[in-house]
Order: C-alpha cells, then sequence, then structure tokens
C-alpha cells in the first residue's frame, strides 16, 4: 500500500476504531439497548463452537442470532431472573489488530478483522477469552453500524463456563 | 515372584456410614460434597457398572476414534480394520502415556510418542522399536492396549464396564430401553447422526445435581418463561406450550428403576399436536416429515414421536441423558467440578431446514451463552455453595411422597413437581454404593 493510500484510509480506520471502542464499552457496561441499537435491521450475531470452521445453522454455535433472536437474549438478559448474570459479569475488553478488509468502500462499509480479549470477573473467578473478531460494517445514514458480528474465540472448542454476557 | 499387585486404597466409608446418608425423603448433603464418597463413586459406580460412551454415529469411517472418560479412565472409542467399535484404555502397555492425544479424529495406527510403540486400531501390539531389548518372555500379543471388558450397545448407543462380569446391558437399562425409540424414531428413517457439533460445559457442582427435575423451570428459567410470553413458539418454547410444569398439567415424573428417570411429556404433548404439526409445516419440508413419519410409524406412534420432537427427557444413570434436541454426557471432574458435553442430534431422513430449525432451538437455551443451562449451572453452583453447611445438613426430596403410585409397567409415577426422579437416583445410588465389593 502507498503511503497516499495509507494516509487515506487513516481517517477512515479511526473512524472505524472509534466505532468499535464504542460497542466494546457498550459491550462491558451491559447497555444492552443501546448495544442492539448499533446493529442494522437485517443482522447476525454469531459466535460458532468447535470450529471456526463450523457452518451457520448446520453446526451448533454458541451464540447464533438473527434480530429476533438477539432481541429476546437481551429482553432476557434485562429481566431480574437472568440468575447467570444475577450478580452481573465485570467486563473489561480490548479491541486491537484493526484491519479494515480488500472490500472496504467508506461511503458503503465492508469487513474488519480484530483481536479483542475479553476480562470477565465474576463470583471470585476470573476468565479471559481471546478472540478473532469478523465484523461487517454498513453505513447508514452517514453513520456505521454492525450487519454483522463474528466472533472466533480461541476457546471455543475447550470446556467453557458461564458465557451469558454480550462477547 | 507375586504376579499380581496388592490393590489398597484409602479408608472407605463404611457400609452403615453411607447407609445413614440416604434416608426415607431426605439425603445428607456429604453425598454431594465429600471427597471419599465421590472416589468411591468413581470406583463402585464409574469403574463398575454400565456407563455410556458415545454413539454408533460418531465413528462413521474405519479408523475413526473418539477418547473419552469413564470416571478417572481414560478410553478410546475406535472403529477396527473389521468395522467393529471398541472401547480401549487409552494407556500405553510401556509406561504409561496416553496412546491417543487428540479428542477425535481418523487414525491408521494407535502410536504412542514416548517411545514409538505401534497398535493396531482393535489395541494389539504391532510393533516395538528396538525390540531385541527385550528378553524370550516378552510377547507382542500379550501387550496390546487393555480393552474395556464388556462393551455393548442398544440402538447405536454404546455403553462400556470396566468390570469383567455383571447384569447385561438390557438388564441394566430395563424400562429405560424403549424411550431411547423416542428419539431415534423421531427420524423417518430410524436414523440419528451425532455429527453437528458439542457443547462442552463446566458448573462448580455435584454431578449429581444434574437430573430430571420438574419443578424447577418456572424458576430458575423464569426469565425463559416470560420470553414465551412474548412469543410461544422462540427456541424451545416450541416444545413446551400450556405449561408443563405445572401440577395441572398431564406431564408425569417417572423412576423406571436403576437410577433411570424421566419427565414423561408424552400425553401433554400430544395434547398439543395439531399446534406442532401446524408449527412443523411453516419449516420448509415440515409437511413432508409430517407424513413420513405416518408412513413410518403408523398414525397413533407418528402424532406421538413428532410431539415429543425427539426429546424423551431421560436420564440414564450415571452419566447420559437424551434430553431436548441433544445427547448429553455427564462427567465428574471433582466432588464440587462436573463437565457436561452435549451433542445435537440430527435426524435423518428430514429436510436440512428441520435441522437447522432444531439446532436453532437447542442454540437458543443450551450451552455456555444460551438462555437455560447457564441458569440451571448457576443454581447449581448456589446449592454445591449451600451444602456446605453441616448445621441441619439434610436435602429434602420427600415431595410427592403421599401421592406417588406404581404402574403397570413396574415404574413409580409422581407429578411433574414431584420428586420421583431423585428418590429413584439416590436409591439406586445407594444400591451402587453399598455393593459387596
Amino acid at each position: 500500500m502507498d503511503r497516499e493510500t495509507l494516509l487515506t484510509q487513516w481517517a477512515e480506520l479511526r473512524e472505524v476504531e472509534i466505532f468499535l471502542y464504542r460497542e466494546a464499552e457498550l459491550a462491558d457496561t451491559h447497555q444492552y439497548q443501546e448495544w442492539f441499537k448499533l446493529f442494522t435491521e437485517d443482522l447476525l450475531y454469531w459466535v460458532p463452537s468447535n470450529s471456526d470452521a463450523s457452518e451457520v445453522g448446520k453446526q451448533i454455535a454458541l451464540i447464533n442470532d438473527n434480530r429476533p433472536e438477539l432481541d429476546e437474549r437481551l429482553f432476557r438478559l434485562g429481566t431480574k431472573h437472568a440468575h447467570a448474570q444475577s450478580p452481573k459479569s465485570r467486563l473489561s475488553r480490548v479491541v486491537t489488530n484493526i484491519v479494515l478488509g480488500e472490500d472496504w468502500q467508506g461511503a458503503v462499509g465492508g469487513t474488519v478483522s480484530s483481536r479483542v480479549l475479553v476480562t470477565e470477573v465474576r463470583k471470585g473467578k476470573t476468565l479471559h477469552l481471546a478472540g478473532r473478531v469478523v465484523h461487517v460494517l454498513a453505513r447508514q445514514n452517514g453513520a456505521l453500524r454492525m450487519k454483522e458480528k463474528r466472533v472466533y474465540l480461541a476457546a471455543n472448542d475447550e470446556v467453557l463456563p458461564n458465557l451469558t454476557f454480550i462477547i | 515372584m507375586n504376579q499380581t499387585a496388592v490393590t489398597w486404597s484409602q479408608p472407605t466409608p463404611s457400609r452403615s456410614a453411607i447407609e445413614s446418608l440416604v434416608q426415607e425423603g431426605r439425603v445428607h448433603s456429604r453425598v454431594y460434597t465429600d471427597q471419599a464418597i465421590f472416589d468411591l463413586e468413581l470406583e463402585r459406580i464409574f469403574h463398575t457398572a454400565w456407563v455410556y460412551i458415545g454413539h454408533d454415529s460418531e465413528l462413521p469411517k474405519i479408523g475413526d476414534y473418539q477418547t473419552r472418560q469413564m470416571g478417572r479412565t481414560p478410553v478410546v472409542m475406535v472403529r477396527g480394520k473389521d468395522k467393529q467399535v471398541r472401547v480401549l484404555i487409552n494407556r500405553c502397555r510401556h509406561r504409561g502415556a496416553t496412546v491417543v492425544e487428540t479428542e477425535c479424529g481418523n487414525t491408521k495406527l494407535l502410536r504412542c510418542w514416548y517411545h514409538g510403540w505401534v497398535y493396531e486400531l482393535d489395541g494389539s501390539l504391532r510393533e516395538v522399536p528396538e525390540p531385541g531389548g527385550y528378553g524370550p518372555d516378552f510377547k507382542c500379543e500379550k501387550m496390546g492396549l487393555s480393552q474395556v471388558p464388556r462393551v455393548a450397545s442398544h440402538r447405536g448407543f454404546i455403553f462400556a464396564s470396566l468390570q469383567p462380569e455383571g447384569e447385561s446391558l438390557t438388564e441394566f437399562l430395563g424400562g429405560a430401553a424403549e424411550q431411547f425409540d423416542m428419539l431415534v424414531n423421531a427420524s423417518p428413517t430410524g436414523e440419528i447422526f451425532l455429527d453437528a457439533g458439542v457443547n462442552k460445559t463446566e458448573y462448580r457442582g455435584n454431578w449429581k445435581l444434574v437430573g430430571m427435575d420438574g419443578y424447577h423451570p418456572n424458576f430458575v428459567h423464569a426469565s425463559v418463561v416470560a420470553g414465551w410470553a412474548r412469543n410461544s413458539e422462540s427456541g424451545i418454547g416450541a416444545m413446551h406450550r400450556e405449561d408443563p410444569f405445572s401440577d395441572a398439567a398431564l406431564t408425569l415424573t417417572r423412576d423406571l428403576g436403576h437410577g433411570h428417570a424421566m419427565l414423561d411429556f408424552r400425553a401433554q404433548r400430544l395434547k398439543s399436536y395439531s399446534k406442532h404439526a401446524d408449527f412443523l409445516a411453516k419449516v420448509p419440508g415440515g409437511v413432508q416429515y409430517v407424513e413420513d413419519m405416518h408412513k413410518a410409524y403408523g398414525k397413533s406412534q407418528a402424532e406421538l414421536l413428532l410431539s415429543l420432537s425427539g426429546d424423551p427427557h431421560l436420564g440414564v444413570f450415571p452419566n447420559l441423558q437424551l434430553i431436548g434436541n441433544q445427547v448429553r454426557i455427564i462427567v465428574p471432574v471433582a466432588p464440587g467440578v462436573t463437565q457436561v458435553l452435549m451433542f445435537m442430534v440430527r435426524l435423518g431422513g428430514v429436510s436440512d431446514e428441520i435441522n437447522t430449525m432444531r439446532v436453532r432451538q437447542h442454540e437458543s437455551f443450551y450451552g455456555p451463552a444460551g438462555s437455560g443451562s447457564p441458569d440451571d449451572a448457576e443454581i447449581f453452583e448456589r446449592v454445591q455453595t449451600g451444602m456446605q453447611a453441616e448445621f441441619n445438613p439434610w436435602i429434602e426430596i420427600s415431595r410427592g411422597m403421599h401421592r406417588e403410585y406404581t404402574d403397570t409397567d413396574g415404574s413409580v409415577v409422581g407429578r411433574i413437581t414431584d420428586e420421583v426422579p431423585q428418590r429413584g437416583q439416590m436409591k439406586h445410588w445407594l444400591h451402587l454404593m453399598t455393593q459387596a465389593t
């Protein structure tokens, strides 16, 4: 990539970065409905299980939500009786290695990959979840929105404890 | 020279001590918290009785293998060149290393990478490096991987027992055997495949806490039930119509003997058959599925099987459960640590869309990020913490004792909220734990 393209893309990368940091902040602080607003109408929130190569709908995923399913997940977490989030997990995540995909077009959006390290602390136990994240972002009315969020956890084939927070 | 080592173990709780822990309608919390009891469970239950290993469909090809655990014993289930499935102890006969390191895969030979001993798929020892180092008494044919002495299967479900002699698998399964049909025959071709992934979960609680309980859903799963008020067919809501968890429901608890127990949804779900058929009709291939089931099993059986959705809700003591769209293995790790492996069941002879719908039902409720299982695990952890109190150490499991009855098939029946399964489980637990050894 020549220096000029790099500098042009830097502004777009910065915009994406700010978006991803905001998404991370809303997830960490359990602001479910605000986080939900970052998605487009048609959405996929997918965290595969067992293998990064597993297929949506063919193999079970840890999370495989379309809009109604994600709406239900967040509704449930918002009730007083989601016991596995009572008390709530304390979360702190680091988002890094952000790379705009080859399909990226500033005016339209595209694929963004990043790495995440989520630290969860709950009831005397600390859990670190690392993974690769692929966002498909779309520009709507000038703002970036998530069409897809796919999280490929390094531990997705391991024995896993309670993961009832936003990953 | 003595040929066999003298076995020894820590002082174990006496028969009378164990018997004192299980009383009429109540159980001492030490049954769930005590290390000596746990060690004895591994010995007298997991290293003795029939335990579930895996399903035939997990090994479609020669050389396919899956590693599993029988108590503390690592085993590997492998399909040999003769197509037979064997359960071998995953421990090199030389210096004790596990021979199979990956959880599953396909191989031509089983090779220990410590000193290069190589075994055939049937466990026999093929070769050792530098064989001249052994004397004339060393015979390869005597040094194969140890075979788990008894292996038998029922409708593709493979069980094994480390005890060379004992009751047959048929005797062991007893009345639970026919309930496997409720799962396998949810396929019009009578075929199921455990090849659509597995959730591996862990909670900090005793392995016996994950039982058959019809009293908890409205409380542990209150948040899910609240969701069904918004959409009655979302997730596994399509399976649980018209509050099956109230005493007014036709749902029953059933103790099938041998510690096997079920939540018997048959009559309750059959009542809503037409709603369920309508639900299936909305899925591509659903109408065909209903038709094929009628052709395969006849009207009344097809309606029952379709209503149940392949969910006998059966617990086979000690380590197998057929629940929802999954087959579960319960793995005891420590008195207060348990793993639950949930294998998604794919039905043969149905459209991809029907299976995808079933995958989504599973994903919504089960697994570490589902809406149901983590709340169960959370409650089990609270129970494990609470049970550390030995001031008033009794766990109450008397619910429904005054109204349970024995059915014509010999099973003990209670209402859905009754603790019939817990009593059945503890009765058999006591039997196994106090067997003469």
